[in-house]
């Protein structure tokens, strides 16, 4: 029988760490409201987050949630779908964990196109040691660390995806939490490695890309005239244009994931037998 | 001279086909009966620079180098240049003078010399360059007494992949080498007799299989891994064999990337491990700290090169010892073992599933590319005893709000749950947290936190592999060594104990939690101790220092030149007597 569960059935005891009027609390309400109208089981839910103040995220959803080092959300995850390929496996980070010091790892999780979701919380800035720039800050931001204004112009991250092979690529604001939870809804759905990038404005250190600014620069991608989600040009023009930031699933396509295709008919790799240990005793033969 | 024990180097390019060459003879002198032992000393790259590859062959087991080299098979020149102070008096050169001759200033008159064309009777008489490996392999069966048919027989069997036409071929090489010295040379070099017992139910195997092969017995079924000389044996032998078994090997993007896989699948119930060497264990060092962290079982091997940096990538140091045992910010757990010899290797990577997942910490196999590449002779493995333990792992539904993944218990481990386990949802998180897996930063609980933590590996030593204790009647003055230097140190021992000077040795399995006992009680009972080791700063001199305090009758005898001890700069080093002896320096 199916599931009934509600956004609250996904919720922590443990209060937020957030500021008032964080992006981030957009972000986690339409996750719980995904994971809900998804009819997840929260046993079968693992959510690996990295560092910063989106990586706080892991504690807020009842999940089984791992909290790790900097930037290294994507192998724990990658790992985990491989290890229990009948979990639902999400990952959740920043600009700075997935653009800066897990860069490597978005690219070749991308590349591996393992079946599992991928929220890059975007508020183009480091809010948890205050506000210095971040991968995505904009070319002369002032900060902290950028006195003299940001010297490095921003990573188009979902462009980056997009060329290195990327199956579901959209991004969303974290002020549009109905569609916000149809793209995580997609993205969990989606066979293969799904990023969804969510600009989620940071109410304390950016006081240039603020909720406002976000509404007069976001629209969807739906209304490009003709747009085609599966038409890899049409999706590389959109993100790289001038101007607005579309919103939307960008792209979608299809190809073997990466736990299909390490694991093939392997039953998940949690109910491996490990006891019957003498069952290997006639490898050695080849030794002799 | 020491009768039926001989030491064979094959020296030339990389690339030429010695380490081929090397193998097949290894394991010619295995199925002849003899325990063998071999060494792989090989530049860092695919074609040229030179190589050698040591086979030892006796009638006793060996795990490591003898002084000297009795044959010296040298392909080249340079192989004769640079080894001829490593011969033997009384030993034998078989140089292809196809191409170079022997200048005057480099002989040796204590050596006997066979100076033959190798290469042309490859090219000329057979018509194939290639298989001047396999006449060279003729012309020491003939000069030292190998099985003829033993030696055919393996040619054969290596070959017959290739067809009829290579098999033939070679067989042909090797009759042309013994030929060739029948119908040149009157006698073939004294002292040699190479007829042993029969072959039995042994094997030969190398370092790097043996812990692969006793991590997948021990249960682990997920490997990631990035390659790094010289531990990538032991990921492609993992890649050949777990998915056979249930589990799968990932090759990662990097070395930061395997071990947060090994973590990510271990955190889901499924035993992991990864296997690196210096420079990869210095960039897992961040996610080696957040394993013990959230209480994680996970091993790393760590097959231990020449540094720092990219160092010596192909040479055999112990260098990495006190990287492994403090390395990483914050305090924390965890366990280090050493295997000293291949046998060990595979039991101790069983052990070291097994005490990964019942205290809940990262495991280390510390080996060395002395150990991890070479290959030697030992009896069949047993499977008596060998047990899959996997502690306090939960299974069964659990009731959300009473379990906590981190509840302080008596001995300090917690009961485990994996993600699907009903009502064990949690927060693991590298932040410190209270019992329950919630962050906090409150004083009390962290001091509770440190020492539950900590208190671990207290629980764990009981349980944790005992040193290898090797006592001489008599003996007032003792030996400490851990790893690939069990060879060499066993051999001093015995050649000490043969000349009226007796020694103990202690053979250190366990290297973290520090064996503190062991240590002290073996220095009592000895009036002078050598601590032998690969460093330049006695490594594991210090942490003996560090229990013991600094007395006077500890000893250091080092070597770093990223070559392995030859039993006779032990002998030495105890002989002298000195404070501090540098070895091969």
């Amino acid at each position: 029988m199916a599931l009934v569960m509600s956004p609250k059935d996904f919720a922590t005891a443990t209060p937020s760490w957030w500021c008032p009027g964080c992006g981030d609390f957009g972000v986690l309400a339409s996750l719980k409201s995904a994971c809900a109208e998804l009819a997840l089981n929260p046993r079968d839910v693992a959510f690996v987050s990295g560092i910063g103040c989106s990586g706080k995220i892991s504690g807020y959803l009842h999940s089984y949630a791992f909290h790790g080092v900097h930037g290294r959300a994507l192998p724990v995850a990658t790992a985990v779908k491989v290890a229990n390929n009948g979990l639902t496996v999400i990952a959740a980070g920043g600009d700075g964990d997935g653009f800066a010091i897990g860069a490597g790892h978005f690219l070749h999780a991308v590349r591996r196109n393992p079946n599992i979701t991928y929220i890059v919380m975007d508020n183009q800035t480091y809010g948890l040691t205050k506000g210095q720039s971040s991968p995505t800050s904009d070319l002369g931001y002032v900060t902290g660390t950028s006195p003299s204004g940001n010297p490095d112009a921003p990573l188009n991250g979902m462009a980056v995806a997009l060329a290195a092979g990327g199956t579901f690529i959209a991004r969303g604001f974290s002020a549009q939490p109905k569609k916000l939870i149809e793209l995580i809804k997609a993205a969990i759905e989606h066979p293969g490695f799904s990023v969804v990038e969510v600009m989620s404005p940071c109410v304390t250190f950016n006081k240039h890309n603020t909720f406002a600014w976000f509404k007069e620069n976001v629209f969807d991608v739906t209304q490009i005239e003709g747009y085609d989600h599966t038409n890899k040009q049409h999706a590389f023009e959109a993100l790289t244009a001038d101007g607005k930031i579309p919103l939307g699933i960008i792209y979608q396509s299809q190809r073997a994931a990466f736990d299909d295709l390490v694991l093939g008919d392997t039953p998940p790799l949690t109910t491996a037998d490990v006891y019957d240990t003498g069952r290997f005793r006639d490898i050695q033969d080849s030794y002799r | 001279m020491i009768l039926n024990n001989i030491e064979v180097m094959f020296g030339g390019q990389a690339g030429d086909g010695s380490l081929t060459t090397g193998d097949m003879i290894a394991g010619v002198f295995k199925r002849m009966g003899l325990e063998v032992y071999t060494y792989k000393d090989f530049p860092s790259r695919i074609r040229g620079g030179h190589t050698n590859y040591v086979i030892r062959a006796g009638t006793t087991p060996n795990y490591g180098m003898a002084d000297f080299v009795d044959c010296l098979v040298a392909f080249d020149l340079e192989a004769v240049q640079l080894h001829i102070d490593e011969m033997r008096s009384g030993g034998f050169i078989i140089f292809d003078n196809t191409d170079e001759k022997i200048p005057a200033e480099l002989r040796r008159d204590d050596l006997n010399w066979y100076e033959i064309p190798i290469g042309k009777i490859a090219k000329e008489d057979l018509g194939l360059e290639l298989v001047r490996n396999t006449v060279s392999l003729g012309v020491i069966a003939e000069l030292i007494g190998m099985d003829p048919q033993i030696l055919r027989r393996d040619v054969t069997n290596i070959y017959k992949r290739k067809g009829e036409k290579v098999v033939d071929i070679n067989i042909r090489a090797i009759e042309a080498g013994e030929q060739y010295i029948r119908d040149h040379f009157a006698s073939t070099p004294s002292g040699y007799t190479l007829t042993a017992s029969a072959d039995g139910d042994r094997l030969i195997m190398m370092g790097n299989d043996a812990i692969a092969y006793g991590s997948l017995v021990g249960g682990c079924r997920f490997m990631a891994g990035y390659p790094i000389t010289p531990a990538t044996d032991v990921l492609e032998w993992m890649a050949k064999h777990l998915p056979q078994h249930g589990g799968a090997v990932v090759q990662a993007e990097d070395e930061l990337a395997a071990v947060n896989m090994i973590i990510g699948a271990a955190f889901t119930g499924v035993r992991s491990m990864t296997a690196t060497s210096g420079p990869g264990l210095s960039l897992m060092t961040e996610g080696i700290g957040l394993a013990s962290s959230l209480e994680i079982p996970i091993v790393i091997v760590e097959c231990a090169r020449a540094g720092p940096s990219t160092g010596l990538p192909t040479k055999t140091e112990q260098s990495n010892l006190q990287h492994i045992i403090f390395g990483g910010h914050g305090e924390f757990p965890k366990i280090v073992l050493a295997p000293g010899t291949v046998e060990e290797s595979f039991y101790l990577a069983i052990d070291a599933q097994n005490l990964a997942e019942k205290y809940q910490m990262p495991v280390f196999i510390l080996s060395e590319q002395a150990l991890c590449q070479s290959k030697a002779t030992l009896p069949r493995l047993s499977f008596e005893g060998v047990e899959v333990d996997r502690g306090k792992l939960i299974t069964e539904p659990v009731v959300f709000g009473e379990y906590r993944r981190f509840a302080f218990t008596e001995d300090h481990v917690s009961p485990r749950v994996i993600p699907g386990t009903e009502g064990g949802m949690h927060l693991a998180p590298g932040s410190e947290h209270n019992d329950g897996g919630v962050i906090t930063e409150n004083a009390d609980n962290r001091k509770r936190m440190m020492e539950k933590r900590m208190g671990k590996m207290e629980t764990a030593r009981p349980d944790l592999p005992k040193a290898n204790l090797f006592v001489s009647p008599g003996a007032r003055v003792g030996i400490i060594g851990y790893g690939s230097n069990r060879g060499p140190i066993a051999e001093a021992q015995d050649r000490l104990n043969q000349m009226g000077e007796p020694v103990n040795f202690l053979q250190l399995k366990t290297l973290w939690p520090f064996p503190d006992d062991d240590v002290k009680a073996f220095i009592e009972a000895n009036d002078h101790v050598y601590v032998v080791e690969n460093t330049y700063t006695g490594q594991l001199a210090r942490l003996i220092r560090h229990v013991v305090g600094p007395i006077e009758k500890l000893h250091d005898v080092r070597k770093y030149n990223g070559r392995p001890f030859r039993p006779i700069e032990i002998i030495d080093a105890v002989r002298t007597g000195s404070a501090v002896s540098l070895a091969g320096v």
